[in-house]
């Protein structure tokens, strides 16, 4: 059987065939999407049947309370206990979802101790009191504490509600609730839901529910308030030059950077859901009117098909949206800072944030934007030049000084000059392993070291260093294993890869680099022309939500002087060609106002000059 | 830009790049060589005229084309020649491109022995190209030409180095006298030399991939034989004044010599090692662009309607083909008769007639373009 496994994966990687399930994936509008349409009415009918079908049910219990109340709840208390066995079951799933708010105050407590797992679950508070000062209406209030700010309730839901309320006699039961929102209750955000999904998931994110005896409606106010971290500084993206500001865990933090830094309203924030076990908040932010319409929808349609468990981080998102999950260049642009989020959104590209991760997705992007730092724009072109040829030559640097290095010593010592090969040599002459061994020793060793760095906890960090540098650098070379040209190779590759500025593509350059060793060992630099030549189809290949990923030269595309170097800022008066935005232009031709009077002929007519081509 | 459909489709700058890729690698190999064999001290007057009269044969090819908007040159075949002449015609040109590009193969093979690994099978060296190359060519026709594109500026820069770097040996005296061996056997290679750029047919193959019309296509073919006839112009013409005459026929990777004589002080000398890198990248992307036209040549021939499971087939063919000729000699021999006598034949001859039967026929739209733009 395996052997059967084995052979038919070898004969689709030879030959081709069209795996439909993959390719709908990627493409857009195949199959697939209409599935979903029809799973998804399907899925509304289904509930609205069941929904009829309880509801005649329930006015029986309610009419003839004692002996069929009891029973409906060990009926509902089946459906609960089925829906927990069962969570990632969306048929089971109905059963909570349907279930409505009760009339009856003790069942809806019933129903929520049961949801709850009460009184096991401790952090679940459940708070009873008496509402209007002149009557006796019970009510009870859910929240879960540590999630929400106390300060919150005591005095804009209990207070009021315990204390400042009159009611006036005009108020019909059925409409306590609407009354209780519109003049008793100070919350900003107050909503009135009937089914318990909505309720539990509100209250789940820091929502408190209001329950009032003979309403089947419930109150949620907005409640949110946990100890979150502030806004920080960038971590892994610091500039010298331009805002200090970072992204954080709490989505609606995030959410206002951005809203923040873009002062429009036509920048849009979509909410998803994803994961079926923990329902975690996505938001999809664009600028409507600006951002290509497909791209959104191609957006939307990949996060929404995923049907997965648990979405914890922008890290897992970007692995289930990505076009190509087994290259090594990624194809999502991952970024801390609100400054450079913002910037993309004014491309016409679109951010996707996570709740719960301080980094916000970008997409498309582009290789060329994996290369850039926000701080190449903030500082004045020249310089900005310069650091990106800097970089360029880092790249390269990176992936090929060991294969070189390996390259020369071991096939093309003709071209060092002489008194270098005597100096490589003369180092060599203790060293008792064959370069490829030596070279990969150590790099395995500076990689140890790095990935040491990050999991050592930060007291004894400075030990790492020390070791690091002085046991494997100096005792190695003292010690006659390694050759002390081969410490500088290595340092200056790793030196190289940490001016890579983006933290995933670095990766993606640190394992091409021993490949391209073992290319150069084994055929020289025929060899490690044959890694190149596969990077780069390789990468040519690549797309990122159908944008090349090396566009705008693979494919050539027209685009603004901003690919490796980068022009002049009132340069670049178009937007990419590659994102099809609806508004190329991102300003005229001429525009620096102030240059108008020093072309003196339209100085002299007055005439304004021509600002469009 | 954003494409989420997988429809292939080149720009003018890609294919541009792909055809002059295609014409120009042969600079690399022995071409400077034989043409001072054939000219002696004219031999750059061969490929200059060599490249204007291909440069005539091409608006020919692209007349056909025009009359034909949309199709590639295979099916052009089979609708002016009728199915079976057709087939026949198609067969012959997939031959050709197949054995062309092993002998390619062979060839690049060779001179990676010769320059850099002396020691090393050529089975193994042939092994080391065809990888990479059967995983561009599995990528697809976008993957070699993109690369290409972003190629040619690099591979062009090494190319000018290698010739600027010369200079110090520059000596014009020695492209005297002007007419090499005689104004008959001139003429007689010129017309031969039409050879040096058939690839340029490569566009007639590739039309249905093309994200423009037979205009375009035209004046794409025009600038890449220009280009590429002043770019081994260039070459030849240095080499020639490099390498004095005799001397000149003895070298059988003349682009690697010259990158070998190299000295420009005690520390720029022997840099040919460097200059293998750019070669050797030209050699991949020149056999990924033969393997993927047969590929493709193929696949339209036998109207299947992926490409994908023939490249096994193909990579074993240009295997098992490039280890045929016996040594190096023979292979150049072969190369010799296959691709500089004879090639014209199936590159321009065959075209050239099927436009004329086209013509004689009335087959295809002879106002295609007019309408278009009309």
């Amino acid at each position: 059987m395996a052997g059967d496994k084995m052979w038919k994966k070898a004969v689709n990687l030879l030959t081709f065939r069209e795996i439909k399930k993959r390719e709908g994936f990627i493409l857009y509008g195949v199959d697939d999407r209409t599935e979903n349409k029809k799973e998804a009415t399907e899925t509304a009918t289904d509930q609205r049947k069941r929904i009829h079908k309880k509801k005649p049910e329930k006015s029986h219990s309610n009419s003839n309370k004692k002996p069929n109340g009891i029973n409906k709840e060990s009926k509902n208390d089946q459906d609960i206990t089925v829906n927990k066995n069962t969570t990632g079951n969306k048929e089971e799933n109905n059963g909570l979802k349907n279930l409505l708010v009760d009339r009856d105050l003790a069942v809806n407590k019933a129903n929520l101790e049961k949801i709850y797992s009460l009184p096991k679950n401790k952090d679940i508070v459940i708070r009873e009191f008496m509402i209007f000062s002149d009557s006796s209406t019970k009510a009870f209030v859910l929240f879960i504490d540590g999630i929400c700010d106390r300060k919150t309730i005591n005095e804009n839901v209990l207070k009021p509600l315990m204390l400042l309320t009159g009611r006036s006699k005009e108020v019909h039961n059925a409409n306590i609730i609407e009354y209780i929102k519109e003049r008793i209750i100070y919350g900003n955000q107050v909503d009135i839901h009937n089914t318990y999904e909505d309720v539990i998931e509100k209250v789940n994110y820091g929502g408190t529910a209001v329950f009032v005896d003979k309403c089947s409606a419930c109150l949620v106010v907005e409640t949110k308030g946990w100890d979150r971290r502030p806004i920080g500084r960038p971590e892994t993206e610091q500039v010298i030059r331009g805002p200090h500001e970072a992204f954080n865990e709490t989505l609606r933090s995030n959410t206002a950077l951005l809203r923040k830094a873009i002062r429009n309203e036509n920048m849009i924030t979509e909410m998803f859901k994803i994961g079926v076990r923990n329902r975690t908040d996505i938001a999809v932010m664009y600028l409507e009117g600006l951002v290509n319409p497909s791209l959104v929808e191609e957006v939307k349609r990949r996060i929404n098909s995923i049907d997965t468990d648990y979405v914890g981080e922008s890290g897992i998102l970007e692995q289930f949206i990505e076009d190509h999950p087994f290259m090594a260049v990624p194809q999502v642009l991952v970024t801390e800072r609100p400054d450079r989020a913002a910037s993309f959104i004014l491309d016409g590209k679109v951010v996707i944030i996570i709740d719960g991760s301080p980094n916000a997705l970008i997409v498309p992007t582009t290789f060329f934007a994996l290369m850039h730092t926000p701080e190449d724009y903030y500082l004045r072109a020249p310089y900005a030049n310069f650091v990106r040829l800097l970089r360029v030559t880092a790249i390269f640097i990176a992936i090929m000084t060991p294969g070189l290095y390996v390259a020369v010593t071991t096939f093309h010592q003709e071209m060092i000059p002489t008194d270098l090969i005597l100096a490589i040599s003369a180092a060599r002459e203790t060293v008792p392993f064959p370069t490829i061994v030596e070279v990969f020793m150590m790099e395995f060793a500076f990689e140890m070291i790095r990935e040491a760095g990050v999991r050592v906890p930060g007291v004894i960090g400075n030990t790492i260093g020390i070791v690091g540098a002085l046991i494997l650098g100096q005792a190695a070379v003292s010690a006659g294993i390694v050759s002390p040209i081969l410490i500088i190779v290595v340092a200056v590759t790793g030196l190289a890869s940490f001016a890579i500025p983006n933290y995933s593509i670095s990766f993606a350059f640190r394992g091409v680099r021993f490949i391209f060793t073992a290319l150069a060992a084994t055929f020289g630099f025929f060899g490690i022309t044959a890694g190149l030549y596969i990077l780069l189809t390789m990468m040519t290949s690549m797309k990122s939500f159908g944008v090349p990923l090396l566009s705008p030269i693979g494919p050539r595309t027209k685009a603004g002087p901003d690919i490796v170097l980068r022009g002049p800022l009132w340069s670049m008066e178009e937007r990419p060609d590659f994102l099809d935005t609806l508004d190329r232009k991102r300003q005229p031709k001429i525009s620096r106002g102030w240059v108008k009077p020093l072309m003196g002929k339209f100085a002299e007519s007055g005439d304004k000059p021509e600002q469009d081509s | 830009m954003i494409n989420l459909n997988r429809t292939v489709k080149l720009g003018y700058s890609e294919a541009a790049a792909l055809v002059m890729l295609m014409m120009g690698a042969k600079a690399y190999l022995g071409y400077p060589r034989m043409m001072a064999q054939f000219g002696a001290t004219a031999g750059w007057l061969i490929v200059l005229a060599g490249g204007v009269i291909s440069l005539g044969l091409w608006l020919g090819i692209a007349a056909l084309l025009s009359r034909f908007p949309g199709k590639s040159l295979m099916d052009i075949n089979v609708s002016v020649l009728g199915q079976y002449a057709g087939l026949v015609v198609n067969v012959l040109l997939f031959l050709y491109i197949m054995a062309t590009t092993s002998l390619l193969l062979r060839l690049f093979s060779e001179a990676v022995i010769l320059t850099a690994l002396p020691e090393v099978p050529i089975s193994a060296v042939n092994l080391l190209y065809l990888i990479p190359v059967f995983f561009a060519v599995h990528l697809g026709l976008e993957a070699i030409s993109r690369s290409a594109y972003i190629s040619v500026p690099f591979i062009l820069v090494g190319t000018l180095a290698v010739v600027l770097a010369m200079y110090p040996y520059w000596d014009a005296k020695q492209l005297l006298p002007l007419l090499g061996s005689g104004l008959w056997p001139l003429l007689k290679n010129s017309l031969l030399n039409i050879s040096a750029f058939s690839e340029v047919v490569a566009l007639a193959i590739l039309v249905p991939f093309f994200s423009f019309d037979a205009k375009i296509t035209k004046k794409v073919g025009v600038f890449c034989i220009a280009f590429v006839t002043v770019s081994l112009v260039i070459i030849t013409v240095v080499y020639l004044m490099v390498f004095p005459m005799p001397g000149a026929l003895e070298n059988l990777a003349p682009f690697y010599q010259m990158s070998r004589t190299i000295y420009l002080g005690r520390f720029f000398q022997r840099l040919e090692s460097v200059f293998i890198l750019f070669w050797t990248f030209t050699a991949f992307l020149r056999l990924s662009a033969g393997v993927m036209i047969s590929a493709v040549v193929l696949q339209r021939t036998l109207k299947i309607p992926y490409y994908r499971p023939l490249l096994p087939a193909l990579a074993v063919l240009m295997y098992s083909l490039a280890l045929t000729p016996a040594d190096l000699l023979q292979a150049v021999e072969v190369d010799n008769i296959l691709r500089h006598d004879y090639g014209w034949v199936v590159t321009f001859f065959i075209p050239l007639v099927i436009w004329i039967i086209a013509l004689w026929r009335k087959k295809g739209n002879a106002h295609a373009q007019e309408n278009r733009q009309g």
